[in-house]
């Protein structure tokens, strides 16, 4: 089993999180939604796997290159 | 060593001194030796001479200074073994047109510097010198660290930096295309020369690049790094932009190098080339008529609008892993090279940050050098905010991407996709050149958005207001009819709104009215000003 960082591409804040802990995800799905210049960027799974952990919830503040979860495949 | 009577008979007295160029041609291509190669393959990487063949055109590689070396003779003086000069270059024809190249032979003690009367290549070299003389490209395959301080013992004394400089290193920038790999480990004079170029490109895991080497950083700050932690792809390319592109493979490193000199003419003395090209100048694509979101919160693939206007498979981007909040990548349009600087809506919602000034700037000098005509394709909501972008000097490098947008000259097209605010929205223009703004539909523009804009020019009337919030948006409401970019082309502010579906044809035929513009106005660019 592997382990992937989902890293944040943008500093902002946490606006949704679509996803929950044990969630299984396929890369490229949607994992939350950061607000950021005004604007909504997706956070997508770098892998498929199962949500193993989130370190954010909604509204914290995230900084680029964050790590804000991580995926076990 | 000796020839056929045959051969005596043709060459007479000549036949020795053949014989010995045989010998003396045979030492070189061995470089250093058989175990040296092998230890170079087995670390991923390949000799000069087959990184050489790799780039160019097949047999096309006419070597200077072949000879050079060092000789060992025996008690008659005659000569045994030549080390070769761990520094490989001449000429190559790629694509047909002729360039420089050279790089350092790691197989001959590490790629080192060869104290010889002249240098055969790196800054001040003769493999520079070529290009700056006959006026070609020149490439340099960097693998080395330069200098080493074994060389005071021979000397006896220590030399002053930049007894060989780099002048004609930063003059050949002015004059002809230059580009570096870095297929090793480069500190010191190599990594600096690498610097020194038009377009960079290196081996993600297999090259590293540093002012100074982990051995150096454990001196000065007593910190434990490994090189690629310190200078690889992830830190030179990704991070700092210091190096432009990152390759998987040196094979790759060649063919990005051959890709970015399709688009160079060969100096600035001529038009970068034109090739044929079999996509119709009037290919309308719906998908562009839908391609921004209804709702203006939601970001858009800009790369995807570049493949549906520009030729079909005519980019090359530069720095994609950058300053990614905006796109620079050269295209063609009916086969005419130009370059697109496009603002990423998923990356800061297209916001210019520290990192993308300073790409956006490069790339615009690159173009205004070599006659290549610039297209905006703009969605910037302005500078980056927050305190790290002030602690990046976020406005200074945004207001150097104004003043250096002042100072190009080569034709520029602006088309507002979406947003385009403030003094980033400026650095999309240039007011030197017929300054022509065209837009979709979907266009919004102004010195600042209207959210939040409305919050602090009308603070008083909103904080009056028995119901703040919904005073705030009836402001709102009031003045976006009044931001229509309809409104702005009734007052000739904005000088065209085109159907997205017509981006292409319209864009191909603006830069075929660059041309011959381009063409009365070749040599260098005269302009140096005060970069702020």
């Amino acid at each position: 089993m592997t382990k992937k960082k989902v890293i944040s591409p943008v500093t902002g804040s946490v606006w949704k999180i679509e996803c929950a802990v044990g969630q299984t995800v396929a890369e490229g799905d949607v994992l939350m939604v950061l607000e950021s210049m005004k604007m909504e960027i997706p956070v997508e799974a770098p892998a498929a796997g199962v949500v193993e952990s989130l370190a954010v919830a909604e509204g914290d503040p995230v900084d680029e290159d964050a790590v804000v979860g991580m995926i076990a495949s | 060593m000796s020839g056929t009577d045959a051969d005596n008979r043709r060459f007479g007295h000549m036949q020795a001194a053949l014989e010995e160029l045989a010998f003396r041609r045979s030492e070189a291509l061995a470089m250093g030796g058989k175990e040296a190669v092998a230890r170079q393959h087995a670390a991923g990487r390949l000799t000069v001479r087959e990184r050489i063949a790799g780039l160019a055109d097949a047999g096309s590689f006419r070597e200077i200074g072949q000879l050079t070396g060092t000789g060992s003779y025996d008690a008659h003086e005659n000569v045994r073994k030549v080390v070769p000069a761990p520094y490989v270059g001449g000429t190559v024809a790629i694509d047909g047109r002729t360039v420089a190249v050279g790089g350092e032979d790691f197989t001959v003690r590490g790629g080192t510097t060869f104290s010889a009367p002249r240098r055969k290549g790196g800054q001040g070299g003769l493999v520079e010198d070529f290009a700056y003389h006959y006026r070609i490209p020149l490439v340099n395959l960097v693998d080395g660290a330069g200098g080493t301080v074994a060389t005071i013992e021979k000397r006896r004394h220590t030399v002053f930096p930049g007894i060989h400089g780099f002048e004609r290193s930063v003059s050949l920038l002015g004059r002809s295309p230059v580009v570096s790999a870095i297929l090793g480990t480069a500190a010191g004079g190599p990594a600096g020369r690498a610097i020194l170029s038009h377009f960079s490109v290196m081996v993600r895991g297999t090259s590293q690049l540093f002012a100074a080497g982990p051995p150096v950083v454990k001196r000065s700050l007593g910190h434990d790094i490994d090189k690629e932690e310190l200078g690889g792809a992830g830190v030179a390319v990704d991070k700092a932009g210091t190096i432009h592109n990152a390759a998987d493979s040196e094979e790759d490193a060649f063919a990005q190098i051959r890709r970015f000199l399709s688009f160079m003419p060969q100096n600035v003395w001529e038009m970068p080339p034109v090739v044929p090209c079999g996509d119709p100048v009037d290919r309308c694509e719906d998908a562009l008529a839908t391609i921004v979101p209804e709702r203006r919160t939601l970001p858009f693939d800009m790369r995807r609008l570049i493949r549906l206007v520009a030729d079909l498979d005519s980019t090359f981007e530069i720095q994609p892993t950058h300053g990614k909040s905006i796109i620079t990548t050269l295209a063609r349009f009916d086969g005419r090279p130009a370059g697109i600087i496009a603002s990423n809506p998923m990356i800061y919602g297209g916001a210019l940050d520290n990192r993308a000034a300073r790409k956006q700037i490069r790339f615009m000098q690159l173009c205004d050098t070599f006659h290549i005509p610039l297209v905006f394709l703009v969605d910037v909501p302005g500078f980056m905010v927050g305190l790290r972008a002030e602690e990046n000097a976020t406005l200074l490098e945004g207001m150097r991407v104004v003043h250096a947008a002042a100072q190009i000259s080569v034709p520029t097209t602006t088309l507002v996709i979406r947003k385009c605010y403030g003094m980033a929205g400026m650095a999309t223009c240039n007011k030197n050149d017929v300054d022509y703004k065209l837009a979709w539909p979907s266009a919004e523009w102004g010195s600042l958005p209207i959210e939040g804009g409305v919050a602090a020019a009308y603070r008083r009337e909103i904080r009056e207001a028995d119901d703040p919030v919904a005073k705030e948006r009836e402001i709102e409401e009031r003045l976006r009819p009044l931001a229509s970019p309809f409104r702005s082309a009734e007052a000739f502010a904005v000088e065209d709104l085109i159907d997205p579906r017509e981006t292409r044809p319209v864009l191909c035929r603006l830069v075929e009215l660059a041309e011959p513009r381009l063409r009365s106005e070749l040599g260098p660019r005269s302009t140096f000003n005060f970069m702020p």
